[in-house]
């Protein structure tokens, strides 16, 4: 490969350069994150069906007679469908207890949160543009993304905050921890986490799987990989980072042509940047 | 169908627990807390005109019973023949059916960490028994049966002598245990027993008047936003947005 | 069936069934108790309650091999399927952990309460040379045996056998004792228990001092409440505003120890407004004149003024039960030792039933009817060289020898008089509770050479013991039969076990026959197994002995009414005259008055109120106290004090408080219930709390014993009773 020049900042590109660079491909997602990710998925579509089937008390229920009865209608009783709610929700906790234990280091360590899911200036920038394209108030362009865009990252605090409570509530719940008063506040906790992160979920399956500009995302879900072209409209910084780093592998590669270079590159084993771009 | 219904008859209960007990054996209640239970009213008047009275409360089987809205997972049901029973495979023992009863008829076993209660012995019904409390009253005041029946005691009792239902113009949820007694004791009974306001606790309150409307806002803000986004979408086409 | 319940059948021959549940290997089964679930695959089997002394029929419902709830027997012709608070709680009793698990022989000294485990063999051979070497020393008399209840009766007979008459049961001298002398003086015949009440057909109930409802006999209340709710107008005379006062038509709080004066008035307004049952007094009474002349001057006025009752409603009262008479129950009482003079209080509520003629009329009392029992031929008893040391017979000469009279043996344990009593076997009774002067009693027990204890929870008295021999409870072993010879219904009825003894427990047959064989007294148990002992009890009725073992108990034929009775048959009242004796010779041949007299109870001494005392619905004293669902329901006692005196003294609902008697004996703090329901000259108590033993580690400590604050009594000369009412408390802020 060539040794081009990297913006620092978007150029526009020509249609020759946009072919070249949609065929080649940038990982993005790990493969476990493949999988867990569609598992939490799948989870919890059925932890919110349940869950909303389970509450049929006049003063609390949210889904109507109909969805309820067809809820109950397919688990049969409707302590059969607690009993799945419940063993569903210990099983997705597990999965993500393992998880974090093995991830933690490369995912949830505080500067790994800070440089991946802080927000800066331009973040800001991008949720005001994002949200005035999407009512057609705005065409101006994106301010540039690292990995996560800005929406990504607010719903990822999102979840990161909301998760765990109800992670806590439902183990309170299920195994009715501590005495009645204590499981009675456990509910509208469960029910308040959750609606919150539905929002948000809202957003994310809207625009993973409606919206079309961010078709890529989708697909990276799936294979894992994003095409050069998606990454360097969506994602500029982070695409910036990637080529930063392929150039110095390259230049670690022809170590004794060149001379020492001293250009600050990521480290090794950072997320989504750092796997070998091929 | 039948209608069940219980009458204690105050002028034969003498307050011995004999209905507590036997419940809590049959039932295997944990010490402390009781199906049913026996009251003493205050002592009223003055030295020597007295009068008291001793009676049994347990669940009144409510036509309307509150303890029902109560309960999140409909753990709490009522069946045709107009018991209220908790089914414990559903129950998550929140506690929110204890505050709402107004009769004070439904408690946590500290045990199982469910709710708990009086079924009428539903168990036993089926076996073509009476409750056990009913079977073992040392003093033959209580009685069990249909108010359906014409030829039941509870049907003579309710509708030919007069036996009342515990409940104010405040609280009428159409209790189904019935007090048969002397016009005071019945006064006093209703005195010492009346029953209080249904109600939710906080956190109860917190969910149905804060969480729900807040989360349905939330969401229904999405929903709209994403709306008019889709229809944008739909306006200009796909293509518009590659690039 | 179905639902997996059935009742428990007992197939085969007499001696082979059961016999392995008789035997008493020890348990594996878990002391912990399960509840019932409908699922479970139950048996239910028949037997008798014994978690009070009324003996209703229960069924055991045993699963997997555990009983795991005890339910009322509905073929019992007494209690019809109903049972109590206690009776339900059965289990509680069978699995609680505090229970006395295996013999055991003190170590340290007596009252320190240190024992070593023992096996059964080494700890009846320990008794048996004990035994034997208090005969040589000092003769078989000087052991004394203190029994209650069904499953000692085995063990009397071994006493008996022994040599030694001292046996005595504080049902008599510390209960109904003075009744069931008064009643026989007057009818020839005393009431026995369960009392022969016919209260379900009565017009008017008079109780004085009993408190039905709070003392719950089952079919006693039961029979209660159906006269109540068939319209019978109710009389209570108490003190205290109990649960029967509360449905009472006239609820008399009478001055405590003033009963006499109130009878003598309603003798007085039947006699004078011609309200006696004339045609019965003539056809059945002697001495109507001597009596009439003897309440003459007893008028509702005069009695107002010591009875604290309005003259007007002492009238009303009487003429309410001249208008109901004969269905008038005039309810004997059943602890009856208050004041000293109680025979005479039993004779004048024996002579009112008598002039309203109630004694064998429908609504009344009704008649026993005696059961015939199958004999063994047993050798002939000895024949102690010295009478009874309780002065039974003697000192207090309408104190029958085969009831005895318990203090009479503790001062003779005191005083050595008339001879010196050195041993004690206490059997199921618990004597530092239900004799009054506890220290007295203490006292007695450090004297002994020879202390045993048998027994199934560790009271108090255990601490004093050389020897304790932990005894099965009614679930696990067989008792003999039960003859209702005083229902309504009379009846056959026998107590057997849902379960092997738990532990290294055995039952009262087992230890008995075990101990006589050490003794050489084998002969005196001829038979092979509790079974036969049951089959050939019953032989003369003709029943069949499986039968009754399914069903638990066998209804017999009976009646109950005068009117059921033969003309020209056995007079219905044995005294010498063969009449009802209104006025009695016997009494005037022992210098007592031959017509009940009033006398005045000692006042309280200023600052003082007299202490009353009586039961809670669901204990039977300190043997259930340590019961888990009983414990639950009533923990601990009250005091009750009246709000004038409680403003008075500056004391509030609900504080804790120590009573100390006129003697500066103090109780433990208890809890104050200050009540407009009760006179404000006394306070009452439940009996039984303020447990002492360590042991028992629900009860222990909880509430205040009565017994503890009776150092003094009041001792009937007839018959030896000890009065308790007689004691005097004032309530102290706890901590003060």
């Amino acid at each position: 490969m060539k040794a081009e020049a990297i913006p620092a900042v978007p150029d526009p590109i020509t249609a020759e350069q946009a072919r070249a660079m949609s065929q080649r491909r940038l990982k993005k997602h790990h493969v476990a994150i493949v999988i867990v990710h569609w598992f939490n998925a799948v989870t919890w579509l059925l932890e919110l069906a349940t869950g909303a089937g389970l509450v049929v008390s006049r003063h609390f229920r949210v889904a109507p007679a109909w969805f309820t009865a067809l809820v109950e209608g397919v688990f049969g009783t409707r302590a059969n469908m607690l009993r799945f709610h419940e063993a569903l929700g210990l099983a997705w906790i597990v999965v993500f207890l393992v998880y974090a234990s093995f991830g933690w280091r490369t995912y949830l360590r505080a500067e790994v949160m800070h440089r991946e899911m802080g927000l800066d200036r331009n973040d800001w920038r991008w949720l005001a543009v994002r949200a005035a394209r999407l009512v057609g108030r705005s065409r101006e362009a994106l301010p540039p993304q690292g990995s996560y865009n800005a929406g990504q990252k607010l719903f990822g605090w999102l979840v990161y905050t909301m998760v765990p409570l109800v992670m806590a509530t439902g183990v309170v719940m299920t195994f009715r921890l501590i005495g009645p008063a204590v499981v009675g506040w456990a509910i509208p906790i469960h029910f308040a986490a959750v609606g919150a992160v539905l929002a948000g979920l809202m957003v994310h399956v809207y625009m993973g799987a409606v919206f079309p500009e961010e078709k890529s995302a989708f697909f990276s879900m799936v294979s894992g990989t994003v095409d050069e072209l998606y990454a360097y409209n969506h994602h500029f910084t982070w695409w910036r980072e990637m080529k930063l780093a392929e150039r110095e592998w390259m230049r670690r590669h022809d170590r004794e042509a060149e001379g020492a270079v001293a250009a600050p590159v990521p480290d090794a084993d950072e997320p989504g940047g750092t796997e070998s771009p091929d | 169908m039948s209608r069940y219904a219980m009458v204690t008859d105050l002028r034969r209960c003498v307050g011995c627990e004999a209905c507590t007990v036997a419940c809590s054996a049959e039932w295997n209640v944990p010490p402390g807390h009781g199906r049913t239970r026996v009251h003493r009213t205050p002592v009223t008047g003055t030295f020597p005109h007295l009068r008291a009275s001793t009676f049994v409360a347990q669940c009144n089987h409510c036509d309307r019973p509150p303890c029902l809205d109560a309960c999140p997972s409909g753990a709490t049901f009522r069946t045709d023949d107009g018991i209220v029973h908790v089914d414990r495979d559903l129950c998550v023992g929140c506690g929110y059916c204890v505050a709402a009863c107004p009769y004070d008829a439904r408690f946590i076993d500290p045990v199982a960490r469910k709710a708990d209660k009086c079924d009428f012995c539903a168990a036993r019904l089926a076996r073509g028994q009476q409750p056990a409390c009913v079977t073992t009253c040392t003093a033959g005041a209580k009685h069990f049966g249909d108010l359906e029946d014409p030829a039941s005691d509870v049907y003579r009792m309710v509708y030919l002598e007069g036996a009342r239902r515990i409940e104010t113009a405040e609280v009428a949820v159409g209790p189904n245990v019935y007090y048969l007694g002397r016009p005071e004791q019945l006064a006093l009974v209703a005195a010492s027993f009346a029953p209080r306001r249904p109600r939710l606790p906080a956190a109860g309150e917190a969910w149905r008047r804060l969480a729900i409307p807040l989360v349905a806002a939330a969401v229904a803000a999405t929903f709209a936003g994403q709306a008019i986004a889709f229809f944008n979408q739909l306006r200009k086409g796909e293509e518009d947005f590659e690039g | 069936m179905g639902d997996g319940i059935s009742r428990r059948a007992f197939l085969g021959t007499v001696a082979a069934a059961g016999a392995g549940a008789a035997l008493p290997a020890a348990s594996r089964a878990a002391a912990r108790p399960t509840g019932w679930r409908g699922g479970e695959r139950v048996e239910k089997g028949a037997t008798l309650c014994e978690m009070c002394f009324w003996r209703c029929g229960v069924l055991a419902c045993v699963a997997d091999g555990r009983v795991v709830r005890v339910e009322g027997n509905p073929d019992h012709p007494l209690n019809r399927g109903r049972l109590c608070a206690r009776g339900n709680a059965g289990t509680g009793l069978l699995y609680d952990p505090d229970r006395l698990k295996t013999p055991m022989l003190r170590t340290g000294a007596r009252g320190e309460g240190r024992f070593r485990p023992v096996s059964w063999d080494e700890a009846l051979d320990v008794l048996a040379q004990r035994m034997k070497d208090l005969r040589a020393r000092h003769g078989a008399e000087s052991l004394a045996f203190f029994p209650h209840g069904l499953h000692a009766r085995f063990f009397a007979t071994l006493v008996q056998a022994f040599g030694s008459p001292n046996s005595a049961e504080p049902s008599f001298a510390q209960c109904r004792g003075p009744r069931d002398v008064g009643y026989a003086l007057t009818f020839g015949q005393g009431l026995g228990s369960p009392e022969p009440l016919d209260l379900d057909e009565a017009k008017l109930v008079v109780l004085i001092g009993s408190h039905i409802g709070e003392n719950v006999f089952t079919s006693q209340v039961a029979a209660f409440a159906e006269g109540l709710a068939k319209g019978a107008r109710l009389v209570v005379v108490d003190p205290r505003f109990s649960t029967a006062a509360s449905k009472a038509d006239w609820w008399l709080p009478v001055r405590p120890g003033t009963d006499i004066a109130l009878l003598l008035a309603w003798m007085h307004v039947l006699v004078a407004e011609g309200l006696c049952d004339a045609d019965y007094l003539r056809r059945y009474a002697s001495g109507f004149d001597r009596l009439a002349a003897h309440v003459r001057d007893c008028t509702p006025e005069w009695a107002a003024a010591i009875t604290d009752i309005p003259a007007d409603t002492i009238r009303a009262t009487a003429r309410a039960m001249g208008e109901a008479k004969p269905a008038v129950v005039v309810h004997p009482g059943r602890h009856t030792t208050w004041y000293g003079d109680d025979t005479q209080r039993a004779r004048a509520m024996a002579i009112l039933t008598a002039l309203l003629g109630s004694w064998g009329r429908r609504g009344g009392i009704f008649l026993p009817v005696p059961i015939e029992k199958g004999i063994f031929e047993l050798p002939e008893f000895p024949v102690p060289a010295r009478g009874r040391a309780d002065g039974a017979g003697t000192t207090y000469p309408l104190a029958p020898e085969e009831t005895g009279v318990t203090n009479g043996l503790v001062d003779a344990t005191l005083t050595g008089q008339p001879y010196p009593i050195k041993g004690w076997i206490i059997y199921g009774q618990n004597v530092l509770e239900s004799i009054p002067q506890p220290a007295r009693t203490r006292k007695a027990l450090e004297s002994l050479d020879l202390v045993v204890v048998v027994d199934v929870m560790p009271m108090e008295q255990v601490r004093y013991a050389d020897l304790v021999l932990p005894e099965a409870t009614y679930l696990e072993r067989y008792d003999p039969p039960v003859l209702g010879t005083s229902a309504k219904t009379p009846f056959v009825a026998v107590r057997q076990p849902a379960v092997a003894p738990l532990y290294d427990s055995r039952p009262g047959w087992w230890i008995a026959k075990q101990l006589a064989r050490r003794l050489d007294l084998g002969v005196y148990f001829p038979w092979a197994s509790p079974e036969e002992h049951l089959a050939r009890t019953i032989e003369p009725l003709g029943i069949n002995p499986l039968e009754l073992r399914n069903r638990g108990a066998v209804a017999l034929p009976g009646a109950p009414y005068l009117e059921d009775r033969e003309a020209g048959a056995e007079s219905p009242f044995p005294t010498d005259s063969g009449r009802i004796e209104l006025y009695s010779e016997r009494l005037a041949e022992l210098g007592a008055d031959p017509l009940p007299r009033y006398t005045p109870p000692e006042p309280p001494p200023h600052g003082f109120f007299r202490l009353l005392y009586g039961r809670a619905p669901v204990h039977s004293f300190a043997r259930t106290e340590n019961n888990r669902t009983l414990s639950a329901l009533m923990p601990e006692n009250a005091v009750w004090l009246h709000t004038g005196p409680a403003r008075a003294l500056g004391l509030r609902d609900g504080e804790r408080v120590v009573l100390e008697n006129a003697d500066g004996q103090r109780s433990l703090p208890v809890r104050l219930h200050v009540t407009e329901g009760i006179r404000d000259d006394c306070v009452y108590m439940a009996h039984g709390f303020g447990n002492r033993s360590k042991a028992m580690r629900r009860a222990y400590g909880r509430g205040a014993s009565d017994t503890s604050l009776m150092s003094r009594v009041r001792v009937d000369p007839l018959m030896g009773g000890t009065g308790m009412h007689v004691n005097f408390v004032r309530p102290i802020r706890a901590g003060a």
